[in-house]
């Protein structure tokens, strides 16, 4: 079903499509723009995932959108394999640090050292453990790279992880709404081949691509309400030690398209053997010549009023292929 | 003489004949019976089931897609036995609603149906389904009650001739009655719920059916595919769909509808890798459901992501596997979507293949270049309507598009149409 373009926040004019967020001046477009990327990236629910470079990378806008998900309440589950939890927890202050469940898969990731602490089944029998979650309230997975998991599990069973850990939300008979459930999964598209990231994405209902040029990193947002168009938007932004996230505009745009002026345009009509300009006088006498087929005044006097050698109407006849003048009378032999 | 002789034997008969009709004071000339409702061409032999008609051009029978448009290109509609497989757009907007138009038919034709979907669960996508779009005039129908007599306000809309006014009314068909080939859907209005109550379905959800993934030895069915085919057979055996149940008096048909064939959610990494290590579970699975399809009285709807499928010979076999293969393009996020040439419409249909079932040739139509449009409440196909390609006239910039749309054209249209520069004679 589809239900229209999703319209653009009202701060900004938008037409849909593409659009780049234009300044709307004064502090307090600032502050109302700061929420809400934030907001329209947690809103939707579902899987968002994280595309990242190594230029642009996007563990910091991860820990952004971490920080926001525990400071709106709910709470907030980590599985970390890439990085060490310290080094994770690193610029997150003590109350956001403490609502953090993390699940450190990075120090012992096979479970060799038969600590009791260890989760049976690695990451994936954690991920499949939250799917049989029964408490209620919102819950944000953040997965620290879905990558490290896509290189030691296989794609199909990720994916179907992720579609029933989304699908949490929809159960019969239960009352949650819609975005209860948020999974915000990491992704270094440089590792895989387009297939488990087209698997992914079409999985996704968020999509938000690190981008960027000359130190400003810009996030490309595809939305995929579900049975409606997907939108894109392109935001900038810098993110800033306390991992709150500060938008901004873009970078100034210079003009692609400077003419070079090493070399003057040449002029093409200097060494030609004819003349193709004209003279004021050429200029006038070319205005008033009438064209033959135009149709001025003189020229409907003239075809109103019969010459002077026309004293009758004449018709002028020219035979047809078919029409078949016969010179010879065919009466001419009848003896009358 | 002989011919005399024939001549005096016939007007023997006549004669006997005539003696014979003189007796019973009637003409020799007797009307035959009634035909058999339901069928409206072709012998009174064929099985007249709700909902499905015989191909005027092979006597196949066939049921509706949903949207006359789309069955209209298809020859007529969609033969009884054969698949159906939909190339899904990129962003999955538009594929779901041809398949939710199918199984909407199937409900107003009172088929049976089978949905089968790994994403959402089937009694989700039965409440999604389209409402039949009513006529105004035969809203008003079924609204008023029913009058035996003529109204005098038929005499306000129609002047009938004196004649014909005595006589009794014809019966109206409703719009949605099963009787009708294909219906209209208004895609914005959801089924009445007691449609959906009185029809008779049933769901395959995968994760309700498989509870843990299981191991799987190479060059066999994924397990999916496997618990699927099982579950089609079971019920096309137990509903005696293939004629196992002879004490069934009403033979209907079974509409099965598969969401997403292909994408990771079933357990098929076709869409992952490029060589997988179940790479033809996906190809044996199409080739036993058509076996399974042939040999009963049913129609499959497959949506697939063929886009996502990174192996392309996968795709080529795919579709030798189905037997008509529409595939759908929509414009957005790519750079058509600002184009003026297709500003009108939201994507196009491309119809790749058309089966040719008990023919030499198959019903191709010759309108290769095929937009379809999602209004609000309807679904649209229509001719892409290319500009004239004027060379004088036309701008470097469209040139380049016309040559990008050209190449959408048909094999019909040569090669010199296949290239990316417009070649200027």
């Amino acid at each position: 079903m589809v239900k229209g373009i999703m319209n653009a926040p009202p701060l900004s004019p938008g037409g849909g499509g593409q659009w780049a967020l234009t300044p709307s001046g004064g502090a307090r477009g600032e502050t109302g723009h700061k929420s809400e990327m934030l907001d329209s990236l947690l809103g939707l629910g579902g899987l968002m995932l994280l595309r990242d470079s190594v230029e642009w990378e996007g563990r910091s806008l991860l820990k952004a959108l971490i920080k926001k998900c525990a400071l709106s309440g709910g709470q907030v589950h980590i599985l970390g394999c890439e990085v060490s939890e310290e080094e994770f927890r690193e610029g997150f202050d003590s109350d956001i640090n403490n609502r953090l469940v993390y699940r450190d898969f990075f120090r012992d990731p096979l479970n060799w050292s038969k600590t009791g602490e260890a989760l049976p089944g690695g990451p994936l029998g954690a991920l499949t453990a939250m799917c049989k979650r029964t408490d209620p309230g919102p819950v944000t997975i953040a997965v620290d790279s879905l990558s490290w998991l896509l290189l030691h599990l296989p794609c199909t069973t990720l994916c179907q992880t992720l579609h029933a850990l989304s699908r949490q939300d929809s159960c019969p008979g239960d009352s949650f709404p819609v975005g209860q459930v948020r999974v915000l999964g990491l992704l270094h598209e440089e590792l895989h081949s387009p297939g488990p990231v087209g698997a992914l994405s079409s999985l996704a209902q968020t999509e938000v691509t690190l981008g960027g040029t000359m130190g400003q990193a810009s996030a490309h947002i595809l939305c995929r309400r579900p049975r409606q168009r997907p939108t894109h938007q392109t935001q900038w932004f810098c993110i800033l030690p306390d991992f709150s996230l500060d938008l901004q505009e873009g970078p100034p745009v210079e003009s692609q398209a400077h003419p070079d002026p090493h070399t003057p345009p040449v002029d093409p009509m200097t060494h030609l053997t004819f003349n193709l300009h004209l003279s004021k006088k050429e200029r006038e006498a070319r205005d008033n010549l009438t064209l033959p087929f135009q149709f001025s005044s003189e020229k409907q006097q003239a075809l109103l009023r019969p010459g002077l050698g026309q004293a009758t109407s004449h018709i002028f006849y020219e035979p047809d292929a078919y029409d078949d003048l016969d010179q010879e009378d065919p009466d001419d032999d009848l003896d009358i | 003489m002989a011919a005399a002789a024939t001549c005096g034997t016939g007007a023997g008969s006549t004669a006997s004949m005539a003696s014979e009709a003189s007796k019973s004071n009637v003409t020799s000339f007797q009307r035959r019976g009634p035909r058999a409702s339901g069928t409206d061409s072709g012998g009174t032999r064929l099985v007249s089931i709700a909902g499905t008609r015989p191909s005027v051009r092979n006597g196949q029978l066939l049921v509706s897609t949903g949207l006359p448009a789309l069955d209209q290109l298809l020859g007529g509609g969609l033969a009884v036995g054969t698949v159906l497989l939909i190339e899904e757009d990129k962003y999955n907007i538009y594929s779901p609603l041809l398949f939710k138009y199918f199984l909407a038919e199937g409900i107003i034709s009172g088929h049976t149906l089978l949905i089968a979907s790994a994403k959402e669960d089937p009694a989700d996508i039965l409440q999604e389904l389209p409402a039949p779009l009513l006529d105004d005039n035969c809203k008003k129908e079924l609204d008023k009650d029913v009058y035996n007599h003529k109204t005098p306000e038929s005499n306000v809309k129609m002047k009938i001739a004196w004649r014909y006014q005595l006589s009794p009314k014809m019966e109206q068909i409703g719009p949605v009655s099963p009787s009708r080939f294909g219906h209209y859907y208004d895609a914005s209005k959801r089924i009445p719920q007691e449609l959906i109550e009185a029809s008779k379905w049933h769901g395959f959800f995968l994760p309700e059916k498989i509870s843990s993934p299981l191991k799987v030895e190479p060059c066999s069915l994924t397990h999916g595919y496997l618990k699927l085919l099982q579950f089609i057979q079971n019920i096309i055996y137990e509903e005696g769909f293939d004629g196992s149940n002879p004490q069934k008096k009403q033979k209907n048909i079974l509409r099965i509808g598969i969401q997403n064939l292909g994408s990771p959610l079933w357990g098929d990494d076709v869409c992952c890798t490029e060589t997988c290590d179940n790479s033809h579970s996906l190809t044996k699975f199409l080739y036993l459901l058509r076996g399974l399809l042939r040999t009963s009285l049913s129609a499959c709807i497959i949506t697939m992501p063929t886009h996502l499928i990174q192996n392309k010979a996968i795709i080529a076999r795919v579709t030798n596997l189905s037997d008509t293969v529409v595939g759908l393009e929509s414009f957005i996020g790519s750079e058509r979507e600002t184009n003026p040439l297709y500003k009108d419409y939201h994507g196009l249909i491309h119809i790749r293949q058309i089966p040719r079932l008990n023919n030499l040739i198959c019903d191709e139509s010759d309108v290769k270049d095929l937009a379809f449009k999602l209004k609000r409440k309807l679904f649209t196909i229509e001719r892409l309507h290319l500009p004239p390609d004027l060379s004088d006239t036309v701008s470097r910039s469209s040139k380049q598009d016309l040559a990008e749309s050209a190449k959408r054209l048909g094999p019909g249209c040569g090669m010199m149409a296949g290239g990316k520069k417009h070649l200027d004679f």
